[in-house]
C-alpha cells in the first residue's frame, strides 16, 4: 500500500525533532514540510509529492525541483516534454533553469513542455546571466526567457552564477542587474527573485551582507560539501535566519563522481541533500529512468537523522578534503560558457555545450565583448 | 574564430554600461559598503626587497637568501620552462648562457616534463655546478617518506650532484596538503633526514594556489628556509600572497621566492594589460631573494638578464601606480587561472589527489 501524503507529513514532522540540532541550522526548512498544498494547486499525483515551504513566502513547491541545465542533455525534444510532462503530473512544481544553458534551448523545451495549461500548476524559475553586465542587458534577457517559456511572467528570477570573486560587487553595482530586479518586479514580470552559485560560500555571504532583499538563494548542497568551502556550514544557516528560501543544487555532486568511485550511493547523497533544511533540491534529470529513481525516493522520503547524516560526513570527509568530488569548487567545468566570457575566463573545448554554442554564428551566446584588456587589444 | 564572432555581435546586444564602466561604478558607488574587501589596506610596499651586492651596470645583483648566509641572484631560471624547448642542446646552451651573464639561482622540480627538465640542467651545469644554487623540488603530494627519498636520489643523478642547495615540497595547493606532508613518516620527515645525510643544505615548501594553505604550512612552525609563490602586480589585489603571506616570511626570516610574475602564461602581456618589463620589474622589487623566470628561449633569456643587470628597485609610488592599474582586471581571478582553474596543477599531484587527467579536466 502506498503511503499516503498524510503519513508523510506526519514523518517528515516526527524526524524534525530529531534531525533539527543537524547542523545547528535554524529548522525553518524542515518545520516547512508538513505545510500543506503547493499555492501552485498541482494535480495529478502530486498526493504522494512533499511540498515545502518559499522562505516565509505563503507559496509552498515540491521538495525535489527539476533542474534546467540536464533537459539539454536528453536526446529528443518529445523525450524532453515527456519528462516534463511526468513531472508535472507526479506533483513536481519546482522548474529550474536559465537564460544561457545550451544557447537558449532548455528554456525553449520547458516552454513547450509547460505550454498545454500547466504552466500554471508550477512555480517557474529561471535565471539572468549578465555576470557583471548592466541592467538593461538584464531585461533583454527577462523577454527573451518570458517569450521562450510562453508566458507573462516568472515566479522566481536569479542572479545566474556568482562565481567569481567580484561578482557581488558587479552584481550590487549602480546601472546593474539588482536594478533589473526591482523594475521587473514592480512590471509584475518576476515574483520572488534570488541568486545562485557553486564556487565559495564567500561569495555567497558577500552578496547577503550587501543587503538585498532576496527571497532565495541557492547552492551546492550535499555530504562532501559539508567539510569542502561549505555551504551547509557558512551559507545555509544565514539563509534560514534571515527567512530566505534556500535551495540546495548538486546533490550528487555535480559530476557524481563519489558514487563512481564507490564512496557513496545516489539514493543517500539525495536523501541528504533532502534531509537539510532547504526548500528544494533541484535535480538533473536527463531521462525518465532519473526521474522515477528520483520520484522512488521522494515517495518513500525521511529525512536522515542526526546520527545518519553525521555518519555519511564522516565516511565523505576523506576524499572531500581536496575538493576531488566537487570539481565546481575548484575548476572552471561548472562555470558555462556564457558565464565565462564576460569575465575572459577561457573556453573548454572539450565541452559540448561549448561546441554547440560555437557552431551558432548568431545565438544569444553573442553578447558583448567587455573585458579592459580586450578591448584593447 | 572566437574573437571575430566576438567582434560582430556587438550590433545585436549593446548594453547600455559596459562592464569597465560597471567596475568604476562599482568602486565608487559601492565603495564604501565594500571597503573591506574590495579596496586593500594599505599594501606591504613599505617593505623594501633586502640589500643588493655586486650590482654593477653589467651584473646581475644578488641578494640574501634569508637568514641562510646565502646570496643568490635576483632572478632564477625556471626548470619547467627548461624542459620545454625543442632540443637538449639549446637546453644546454640556456643553462651555460645564464650561469655565465651571473644568474645562479636554478629551479627545478622531480616531476618536470617527465623529468627532461632535470635531465637538461643537470647536462647543462656540467663543469658549472659549483657557480650556482641549486634547487629542485620533492614530488610526493601527500605520499610518504620513502618515496620522497627515492625522489632526491633520482633528482642528484638526473641533475649530476651530491647534493641540492634547496630541496623544496612541490605544489601545496590542495587544501588537505598540509595535514599530508605533516603526517607522521611524511615528507616533512624526508626534508630531516636528507639535510641530516648532507644531500640537502635548505629546504621550502612551493604552491600557486591559495595563501590560506601557505599559511597553514607555516602554521606548523617548521624550520623553513624558503617558500616560493606567485607574485605579480595582478596578485596584489586578488587572494593575494603578498598582502597574506609576504608579511608572514618577513617576520618569520624565512626567504621569499616569487614565481609567475607575467601571471604564470603572460596573458595580461598578450592582453596588453601590462608589459612584461614592468611586470618583471614589480615582482623584483618585492621583498623577495629572487624571482623565478620561465625562459624557452635566448631571447627571453636576454631580456629577463637585460632587466636585471643594473636593476633599480620600482618606487613606491610606481608600484602602487602599477597595483592601481591592474586591479580593475584582477578582481575575478581570470589573469591568474593558477589560482582559479586547474589548469596548473600538475599530472602527478592529480593522480595522487583522485583529480581527473589534465586532458579531462583542462581547465
Amino acid at each position: 500500500m502506498n503511503t499516503t501524503r498524510r503519513d508523510f507529513l506526519r514523518v517528515g514532522a516526527g524526524a524534525v525533532a530529531a534531525t533539527s540540532a543537524v547542523s545547528a541550522n535554524s529548522n525553518e526548512g524542515f518545520s516547512s514540510i508538513a505545510s500543506g498544498r503547493s499555492a501552485a494547486a498541482p494535480s495529478g499525483d502530486e498526493g504522494n509529492m512533499i511540498y515545502r515551504r518559499f522562505g516565509r513566502t505563503d507559496v509552498h513547491i515540491s521538495a525535489i525541483g527539476v533542474g534546467g541545465h540536464h533537459l539539454g542533455d536528453v536526446p529528443t525534444l518529445d523525450e524532453a516534454v515527456q519528462l516534463v510532462h511526468e513531472a508535472v503530473d507526479a506533483g513536481i512544481t519546482f522548474f529550474d533553469n536559465a537564460w544561457e544553458y545550451y544557447n537558449g534551448k532548455t528554456e525553449t523545451i520547458l516552454g513547450r513542455a509547460l505550454r498545454d495549461g500547466r504552466r500554471e500548476k508550477v512555480f517557474l524559475m529561471t535565471k539572468v546571466c549578465t555576470h557583471g553586465r548592466s541592467g538593461k542587458l538584464a531585461m533583454q534577457m527577462l523577454e527573451d526567457s518570458l517569450r521562450r517559456y510562453q508566458t507573462d511572467h516568472l515566479d522566481l528570477w536569479q542572479i545566474h552564477g556568482i562565481v567569481y570573486d567580484n561578482d557581488p560587487e558587479l552584481a550590487y553595482a549602480k546601472g546593474g542587474v539588482l536594478e533589473a530586479f526591482d523594475r521587473a518586479k514592480k512590471e509584475g514580470k518576476v515574483r520572488f527573485v534570488g541568486f545562485t552559485g557553486h564556487k565559495d560560500p564567500a561569495f555567497h555571504l558577500r552578496m547577503l551582507e550587501l543587503g538585498y532583499p532576496f527571497d532565495s538563494v541557492q547552492m551546492p548542497l550535499n555530504p562532501f560539501d559539508a567539510s569542502f568551502h561549505s555551504f551547509e556550514k557558512q551559507v545555509l544557516p544565514e539563509v534560514n535566519r534571515r527567512g530566505m528560501a534556500a535551495l540546495g543544487m548538486k546533490s550528487m555532486g555535480g559530476t557524481a563522481w563519489g558514487i563512481k568511485a564507490g564512496v557513496v550511493q545516489a539514493e543517500e547523497m539525495l536523501r541528504y541533500a533532502m534531509s537539510l533544511p532547504v526548500t528544494t533540491t533541484i535535480c538533473g534529470m536527463d531521462s525518465l529512468d532519473v526521474l522515477h529513481q528520483n520520484l522512488r525516493v521522494v515517495r518513500g522520503f525521511q529525512p536522515m537523522t542526526q546520527s545518519e547524516m553525521e555518519a555519511l560526513r564522516a565516511r565523505c570527509a576523506p576524499t572531500a578534503a581536496d575538493g576531488r568530488f566537487e570539481p565546481y569548487k575548484v575548476s572552471l567545468r561548472y562555470d558555462n560558457p556564457m558565464t565565462r566570457m564576460p569575465h575572459g575566463f577561457p573556453f573548454d573545448h572539450t565541452q559540448r555545450e561549448v561546441t554547440e554554442m560555437l557552431e551558432k554564428a548568431d545565438g544569444p551566446w553573442l553578447v558583448p565583448e567587455t573585458t579592459p584588456e580586450t578591448s584593447r587589444r | 574564430m572566437v574573437d571575430q564572432r566576438r567582434q560582430n555581435e556587438r550590433s545585436q546586444v549593446t548594453p547600455e554600461i559596459e562592464r569597465r564602466c560597471f567596475i568604476q561604478a562599482g568602486l565608487t558607488s559601492a565603495g564604501t559598503a565594500l571597503a573591506t574587501s574590495v579596496l586593500p589596506s594599505p599594501i606591504v610596499s613599505a617593505a623594501v626587497p633586502p640589500q643588493m651586492t655586486n650590482s654593477g651596470a653589467d651584473q646581475i645583483p644578488r641578494r640574501p637568501l634569508g637568514k641562510t648566509g646565502e646570496q643568490v641572484s635576483i632572478i632564477g631560471v625556471g626548470g619547467y620552462h627548461l624542459g620545454t624547448v625543442q632540443s637538449s642542446d639549446l637546453a644546454i646552451r640556456l643553462v651555460q648562457e645564464a650561469v655565465d651573464a651571473g644568474v645562479t639561482f636554478f629551479d627545478n622540480a622531480w616531476e618536470y616534463n617527465d623529468h627532461r627538465s632535470e635531465e637538461w640542467m643537470g647536462l647543462g651545469l656540467q663543469g658549472r655546478r659549483d657557480k650556482v644554487f641549486l634547487m629542485s623540488k620533492v614530488c610526493t603530494h601527500g605520499r610518504d617518506k620513502k618515496v620522497a627519498m627515492q625522489q632526491l636520489e633520482e633528482s642528484l643523478k638526473r641533475l649530476g650532484t651530491d647534493h641540492l642547495d634547496l630541496w623544496q615540497i612541490h605544489e601545496v595547493i590542495y587544501e588537505n596538503d598540509p595535514d599530508l606532508h605533516f603526517a607522521k613518516g611524511g615528507v616533512v620527515e624526508a626534508l630531516d633526514e636528507a639535510k641530516r645525510q648532507g644531500k640537502v643544505r635548505f629546504v621550502g615548501f612551493t604552491g600557486h594556489k591559495s595563501p590560506a594553505i601557505h599559511l597553514k604550512m607555516l602554521a606548523h612552525d617548521y624550520p623553513f628556509d624558503t617558500v616560493q609563490m606567485p607574485l605579480n602586480c595582478f596578485d596584489a589585489t586578488y587572494r593575494s600572497f603578498e598582502q597574506q603571506v609576504l608579511p608572514e616570511l618577513r617576520r618569520r626570516g624565512i626567504a621569499a621566492l616569487g614565481m609567475k610574475s607575467l601571471g604564470g602564461d603572460g596573458q595580461p602581456i598578450q592582453y596588453g594589460v601590462v608589459r612584461a618589463e614592468e611586470a618583471l620589474r614589480y615582482a623584483m622589487s618585492l621583498p623577495v631573494a629572487t624571482t623565478i623566470c620561465g625562459i624557452d628561449s635566448l631571447d627571453v633569456l636576454y631580456q629577463n638578464v637585460g632587466i636585471a643587470r643594473g636593476f633599480k628597485p620600482m618606487s613606491t609610488q610606481e608600484m602602487q601606480a602599477l597595483r592601481e592599474r591592474c586591479r580593475p582586471s584582477s578582481g575575478d581571478g581570470h589573469l591568474e587561472l593558477f589560482k582559479t582553474t586547474k589548469k596548473y596543477d600538475g599530472r602527478v599531484g592529480r593522480e595522487q589527489h583522485g583529480y581527473p587527467s589534465i586532458a579531462e579536466l583542462p581547465l
